[in-house]
């Protein structure tokens, strides 16, 4: 994913910077270092890398910290900005009739974004059609025609015909039943001026909506020239980043972005024709300082528990704030927790939890507690509807029993008795709370629950 | 290719020249007043720890002191420090990689600090050598005449070429088809790319256009078989050579480099070329290591080397495999193929003559 090792790096240096509540010339310096070495590693452009750094070492030099802030966050926040501040939103693609021209350079993935532009607007209940206008490539009809039928689209092309402004011009009529046309074009370089000439001819019959740049994740430095070059021919309302599915950061892309003034439109994630997703900007540079994607994170929630009190309609997850923890609220805890996800992945949309925490923890730690999990189930399977509305009042013998009839240990089942204490105190502390403060309720976790490992200090998210 | 980073290699060489001027002309005025005293003090009996006497007769002192008496100046490494960061810098704003390009300054910072010119030098022409070496060292790795071995080997001649998904892997096999028959090579393609859609009618125009056979299974067969097959009708047929194409894979996919790595065992080819756009970035290091990896490579071809005036994937690449590049491509048409001569790179990098 683009810029992912920033994260682990910066995580590294501004964990440096915990409880100083003043930073020095020093610590930024090193910080600062840090940031461009990423920004480097990621192929974002050398001068643009070198402007983004100086102002986060100007901020965090002379701007004073708000009351309260620690030097770190003081420092993380201004990282954010200026990254925010940088990528922008992603590009608005409003879901109405519209013209959207592809350029960009020759294998840069245009045809399979095309397609896969087509799907995306599809799902969204749209009707897209492509327009195949590359007469030059080999096989690149044939390409564009078997991935469109592969996206169920409608399709527009002549292998015979030589002239693509024509092609463009009669693949509009063709298919002016479709709301939305993409228009792919051959691909071309900055200096091949005849095909600039004739990417500009395109435009022009095409009149399009917005044109959209697609740049392979992989480019280099060589993005500024090339995004230039078609910003100044065609105009670039947006930027297409292919091959994420790969080993490079993409960095170009926002060298590409900041050339052109524009913003990131899709990222194109594998070779099929799902292989596409919206760019979400607040999620993408969340993620990427390690503060966690919030968004991300509450959507897979409320969804878990749709899917949780579908299965158990009774159930009101607010109630769990209200009165006594019960071992059957464990349970369906533990039921929304497997509902979401891999416990790996949504550990590290928990801001506090994700990166830093993560980094730290060993590859295994993750199965383990997913084990865990369903050793408790077991062991809940076991437990009379009495000892599960009433934990506390579970003695030796009973301790004794449950572990025989799940074929478990009695450490196990004390074990989960353990946790279930630990839980029910945790959720103490937010009862009262009122909704929504995520990030109080963070701070206390982090503080509270941080030892207590495993699902510990997950407990507020059932 | 290669042009940004030629000019500013050039402003490196003036960079280091003027500081080194400057101590120069320093150095010159100091010694006029010294002269007796520093002449007679002979170097190497100056004691390290003897500042405290007389804080101009420290070690330093004494280097400069021996080499004025040579009629020398000593380049030290503070000297270099802003140079240097400057290097790094158009280093990598050509692309070079940041791994690479920190060993690459590593080699001229040991080549230069300390190093001593006599006044009669050019201090560019010590900083020339040092970058000259240091690049060339670098790039010109695993050099073979890829010509005569070729033209010597036993027929047919296989070979395979692999790579990411759009660097232009058929394009190349088409213009190494046509570089091979003005040899007097016969060549046949095969279609190893049985995945992508279109890639059977991209190929098949390609053999078309140059007259050659090609062989292709239907889409989702076995590429091995395919090269395979290629292999038998070139021996039946007489032919020299075999170039194999792959479908684009990204070296992520570990399914699809397995089958590289089959297709590398099941065919046994007598080379392995890996190809990669000349605008790729930082990553070019990743996927050469992990296809070379997969299926050894011989060499590398760059392609798109007419659309980016960087190059420095060239750098990393062969660093990072120690295979040579081979080969650049350098527009669409099938003549658009270069040989890549890493000394005529080095010269025309550091070339003052033509700008």
């Amino acid at each position: 994913m683009v810029l992912d090792d920033l994260g682990s790096s910066l995580r590294g240096s501004l964990g440096k910077l915990s409880g100083q509540s003043r930073v020095t010339e020093a610590d930024i310096e090193e910080i600062v270092k840090e940031i461009q070495r990423s920004l480097l590693q990621a192929d974002v452009e050398v001068s643009l890398v070198m402007e983004l750094s100086d102002s986060i070492k100007e901020r965090a030099l002379d701007e004073e910290p708000p009351g309260g802030t620690s030097a770190r966050d003081h420092v993380l926040s201004i990282v954010y900005e200026e990254m925010v501040a940088l990528v922008g939103e992603s590009t608005d693609l409003p879901l109405e009739d519209q013209t959207i021209l592809l350029a960009g350079l020759q294998g840069s993935g245009k045809t399979t974004t095309s397609a896969k532009m087509a799907w995306w607007f599809a799902k969204k209940g749209l009707r897209p059609a492509v327009i195949q206008t590359d007469t030059f490539r080999p096989g690149a009809y044939d390409q564009a025609k078997e991935m469109t039928e592969r996206a169920e689209v409608d399709f527009y092309g002549d292998p015979d015909a030589e002239d693509p402004v024509e092609i463009a011009r009669e693949g509009l009529e063709a298919t002016s039943d479709a709301d939305v046309h993409i228009v792919d074009t051959a691909g071309r370089h900055a200096l091949e001026d005849d095909l600039i000439a004739e990417i500009e001819e395109i435009e022009e019959v095409v009149n399009p909506d917005r044109n959209l740049l697609v740049l392979d994740a992989a480019i280099g430095q060589g993005a500024k020239d090339q995004a230039r070059q078609f910003e100044e021919s065609i105009g670039i309302e947006g930027v297409v980043i292919t091959k994420l599915d790969g080993t490079a950061k993409g960095g170009g892309a926002l060298t590409a972005v900041n050339e052109t003034d524009s913003s990131i439109a899709f990222l194109g994630t594998g070779e099929t024709v799902r292989d596409i997703e919206r760019f979400e900007p607040s999620g993408f540079i969340s993620r990427l300082l390690g503060m966690g994607d919030l968004k991300q994170l509450t959507e897979r929630v409320e969804r878990a528990m749709e899917e949780t009190q579908e299965e158990d309609e009774d159930w009101d997850p607010e109630d769990m704030l209200k009165g006594e923890f019960t071992l059957k609220d464990m349970r369906r805890q533990m039921t929304a927790m497997n509902n979401m996800g891999p416990l790996d992945q949504v550990m590290d949309m928990i801001p506090g939890l994700g990166g830093g925490l993560m980094d730290e923890l060993p590859d295994d730690a993750m199965d383990v507690t997913q084990d865990r999990m369903r050793r408790f189930e077991v062991i809940m399977d076991s437990m009379t509807e009495a000892e599960l509305e009433h934990p506390r009042a579970i003695g030796a013998s009973q301790v004794e029993r449950i572990a025989r009839g799940s074929g478990t240990d009695e450490e196990t089942v004390r074990e989960l008795l353990e946790q279930h204490k630990m839980m029910s105190q945790t959720l103490k502390q937010f009862q009262g709370m009122g909704q929504g403060n995520m990030e109080r309720m963070m701070k206390k976790m982090q503080g509270g629950g941080g030892g207590g490992g495993g699902m510990g200090g997950m407990g507020p998210f059932g | 290719m290669f042009d940004s980073l030629k000019d500013k290699l050039g402003s490196f060489r003036s960079d280091v020249e003027e500081t080194t001027e400057e101590k120069a002309a320093d150095a010159e005025a100091e010694a006029e007043s010294e002269a007796p005293a520093s002449a007679e003090s002979e170097p190497k009996e100056a004691e390290p720890d003897d500042d405290s006497t007389d804080a101009s007769s420290s070690n330093s002192f004494a280097k400069k002191a021996k080499s004025f008496a040579k009629g020398e100046i000593v380049i030290e490494e503070q000297d270099l420090e802003d140079p240097l960061w400057e290097l790094e810098m158009a280093l990598l704003e050509s692309d070079v990689e940041l791994s690479v390009a920190n060993e690459i300054l590593e080699r001229i910072r040991e080549d230069l600090s300390g190093a001593t010119r006599s006044f009669s030098d050019e201090t560019a022409d010590v900083v020339e050598q040092a970058l000259a070496d240091s690049l060339l060292s670098v790039i010109s790795v695993g050099q073979f005449d890829f010509d005569s071995r070729v033209r010597e080997a036993d027929k047919p001649v296989t070979i395979i070429f692999t790579g990411v998904n759009g660097v232009g892997k058929t394009t190349t096999i088409a213009k190494l088809s046509q570089y091979f028959e003005e040899q007097g090579l016969s060549t046949v393609l095969a279609n190893g790319d049985t995945y992508r859609a279109g890639a059977n009618e991209q190929i098949r125009e390609h053999a078309d256009n140059l007259d050659t056979k090609l062989i292709a299974h239907e889409q989702g067969g076995d590429p091995a078989a395919v090269i395979y097959d290629a292999v038998e009708y070139a021996e039946s047929h007489d032919i020299d050579v075999v170039l194999g194409d792959t479908a684009g894979r990204l070296h992520t996919d570990e399914g699809l480099m397995d089958q590289l790595e089959k297709i590398g065992r099941v065919v046994g080819p007598d080379m392995v070329l890996f190809v990669d756009e000349a605008v790729a970035g930082q990553d070019a290091v990743q996927r050469a290591k992990q296809f070379n990896d997969a299926a050894e490579i011989d060499g590398a071809v760059l392609t798109k080397a007419d659309a980016d005036s960087q190059g420095g994937a060239a750098i990393s690449i062969a660093h990072v495999t120690g295979k040579p590049i081979l080969f650049l491509g350098t527009g669409q048409g099938y003549d658009d193929i270069e040989r890549f001569d890493p000394e005529e790179l080095v010269e025309r990098l550091l070339g003052t003559d033509d700008e």
